[in-house]
């Protein structure tokens, strides 16, 4: 299926120092493996990108893919903490309902807790954008200028 | 072979004229070199490092001068300071002296509090005449310090501070020993209720053997009991270091230290390297004193590089070898994180300079801010509450290298943006202010003052 990346997102994931291509590849091997979770509307699929985990989130738009937006983090997922809730996620691959819970994430010998997707039955975590994007990249920042 | 830096103007440590000075390098040292035509010459360390005093010319601001001036007809820098129109700096802290009484008798005071022979004590009509005088030159916002002799002898200070915030004076520190701070919770409360901002506490260390030699007693205990009252309160403290090669620059690093142990009550360190003015117990030698890259590499050494040299950068707002700053997120084992590095080089746009520092730490709190957005986390464990952490949990170490009459020149002193407020309106560089001849003649504190 065609993937369709807009400008902005492509500007996204360039500054990120990620390719295009590699997006893409991360896309097809989620659809081929259906090892994504969606809430019906949208997915999301990651993979670990050297030192980096990559999320993209998409949805399927007249026969296409349409990437809606990617993100990363440097944190490593570890164990989850704990599951609270259901919520409206579903794990495409083994059909489990997706939880609300807390993952423990490890970053330069730290290892701390975060919100998260959990599906308990296979230990997979998801961080959301929100989170990614602004708490963990400001803790990484900080960790990673303390070492510097 | 020694090079010349540059030309400049200074002043004879015994008659107080203006003598012409040379800026020289040797042996990777700055000194000024002076000679007065009836009381001998001089030749005073002012730096370390030859090639970090020129590149430091790089971090230099496009300087906005006064807005008013209360010297029309100039004479000669800086015999008769006010400012005048060849000042190049604007004013950004204010100081109001409210007495010259002290409830200590350091064997160190700049303003030879309790033993310059008059009483300065104005009333609150006098202060309030003062505040105006800021009010007419100095453009909001303005930032003041209440100092002395010591402002908490006054029982009245609440009603200066209130009166100070009822004129429009944004910010308002009092310069304190904390003596009073440390047993009157009812006088601290009254002073944060009346609007007193924060606190600048003077702290030499964290061993009274310290306390002995520059305060005459010990005081480490009252140091930290207000300390712990602004915690109370709510207040914050910067502790204000005057650091002697003598007595406590070996001890910088437990200072840092402690600091940041006493974080978020304490925001901030503030070193001061000794300068001769005031009281002093002799005529300085270059042993006597610290510049500010010697300074910097001993907190470097003394915190084990958690700290490093090349942390710390000019304000850019007044002279470049006046002062050096840095800002720290305080991790939660005590431990700092530099965020302020020379590294980054001087700034590109200089004209600019407060403005590009105030929105670069904005953006970057701003940034901490945003990120706490979303559902809530839980537990002290986790990554949110990390960053929580970082908004409050910070630390800056700064120093200031104030000039007394033998390290003094005319290009720091007509860039300075530290201000004195006198009775009469006039604005005059601290430093200035409070320079003393080798006989206790000052230039312009005792003519200010003394009525």
């Amino acid at each position: 299926m065609e993937i369709i990346i807009s400008d902005e997102v492509k500007a996204g994931i360039e500054g990120k120092a990620l390719k295009v291509d590699e997006i893409k590849a991360l896309i097809n091997g989620a659809e081929a493996s259906k090892d994504k979770i969606t809430n019906g509307s949208k997915f999301l699929a990651k993979k670990k990108l050297g030192d980096v985990t990559v999320y993209a989130d998409y949805s399927e738009e007249g026969g296409a893919l349409k990437v809606n937006s990617v993100y990363a983090h440097k944190m490593i997922l570890q164990d989850i903490v704990m599951d609270t809730a259901d919520t409206e996620w579903t794990y495409v691959k083994t059909g489990a309902k997706i939880r609300k819970g807390h993952t423990n994430l490890s970053f330069m010998g730290a290892t701390r807790s975060a919100p998260s997707l959990v599906d308990p039955a296979s230990g997979e975590s998801w961080l959301e954008e929100y989170l990614a994007a602004k708490t963990i990249a400001v803790a990484e920042m900080l960790f990673s200028q303390k070492r510097a | 072979m020694a090079e010349i830096l540059g030309e400049t103007s200074a002043l004879c440590p015994v008659c107080l004229r203006t003598i012409k000075a040379s800026k020289i390098a040797e042996d990777d040292k700055v000194f000024i070199v002076k000679e007065c035509p009836d009381h001998g010459s001089w030749k005073v360390q002012i730096w370390s490092g030859t090639e970090h005093y020129k590149y430091l010319y790089e971090f230099a601001a496009v300087q906005k001068p006064p807005q008013k001036f209360f010297v029309k007809e100039k004479k000669e820098c800086p015999q008769d300071c006010g400012l005048c129109n060849e000042h190049k700096q604007q004013t950004c802290l204010n100081v109001v002296e409210v007495t010259n009484l002290c409830n200590l008798n350091c064997p160190i005071c700049f303003a030879t509090a309790n033993g310059c022979g008059y009483r300065y004590h104005p009333t609150i009509d006098e202060i309030k005449k003062m505040f105006q005088t800021i009010l007419d030159h100095v453009k909001s916002p303005r930032v003041v310090q209440l100092s002395g002799g010591e402002p908490t002898v006054r029982d009245d200070l609440p009603e200066i501070i209130k009166a100070a915030k009822d004129m429009g004076i944004e910010h308002i520190e009092v310069n304190t020993n904390a003596l009073r701070i440390s047993e009157d919770m009812d006088y601290l409360k009254a002073l944060a209720d009346a609007g007193m901002d924060s606190f600048y506490f003077q702290f030499d260390g964290t061993d009274d053997k310290i306390y002995e030699q520059t305060r005459g007693r010990p005081m480490f205990d009252v140091k930290k009991k207000a300390i712990e009252n602004c915690g109370i309160v709510g207040v914050g403290v910067t502790l204000v270091v005057t650091v002697s090669p003598n007595i406590n620059l070996d001890h910088v690093g437990k200072i840092i230290e402690f600091a940041a142990l006493n974080v978020p009550t304490v925001k901030g360190v503030h070193f001061q390297p000794i300068t001769y003015f005031g009281r002093y117990p002799k005529e300085p030698e270059d042993k006597d004193r610290v510049t500010l890259p010697d300074l910097a590499k001993e907190i470097e050494r003394q915190t084990m590089g958690m700290l490093k040299a090349d942390n710390f950068l000019p304000t850019s707002c007044s002279n470049v070898h006046c002062d050096m700053k840095s800002l720290s997120i305080v991790m939660d084992d005590g431990s700092l994180f530099p965020l302020t590095t020379m590294a980054l080089g001087p700034p590109t746009k200089t004209d600019d300079i407060a403005d590009k520092t105030r929105t670069e730490v904005s953006k970057f709190w701003r940034f901490i801010e945003d990120s706490m957005d979303g559902p809530s986390d839980a537990g002290d464990s986790s990554w949110r509450s990390f960053v929580s952490r970082a908004k409050t949990h910070y630390l800056t170490v700064s120093a200031m290298a104030f000039q007394d009459v033998w390290t003094g020149e005319t290009e720091r002193w007509e860039r300075c943006c530290i201000h004195m407020v006198t009775p009469d309106g006039r604005l005059i560089p601290f430093c200035l202010f409070n320079c003393t001849a080798t006989d206790g003649t000052t230039m312009y504190r005792r003519k200010a003052f003394c009525r």
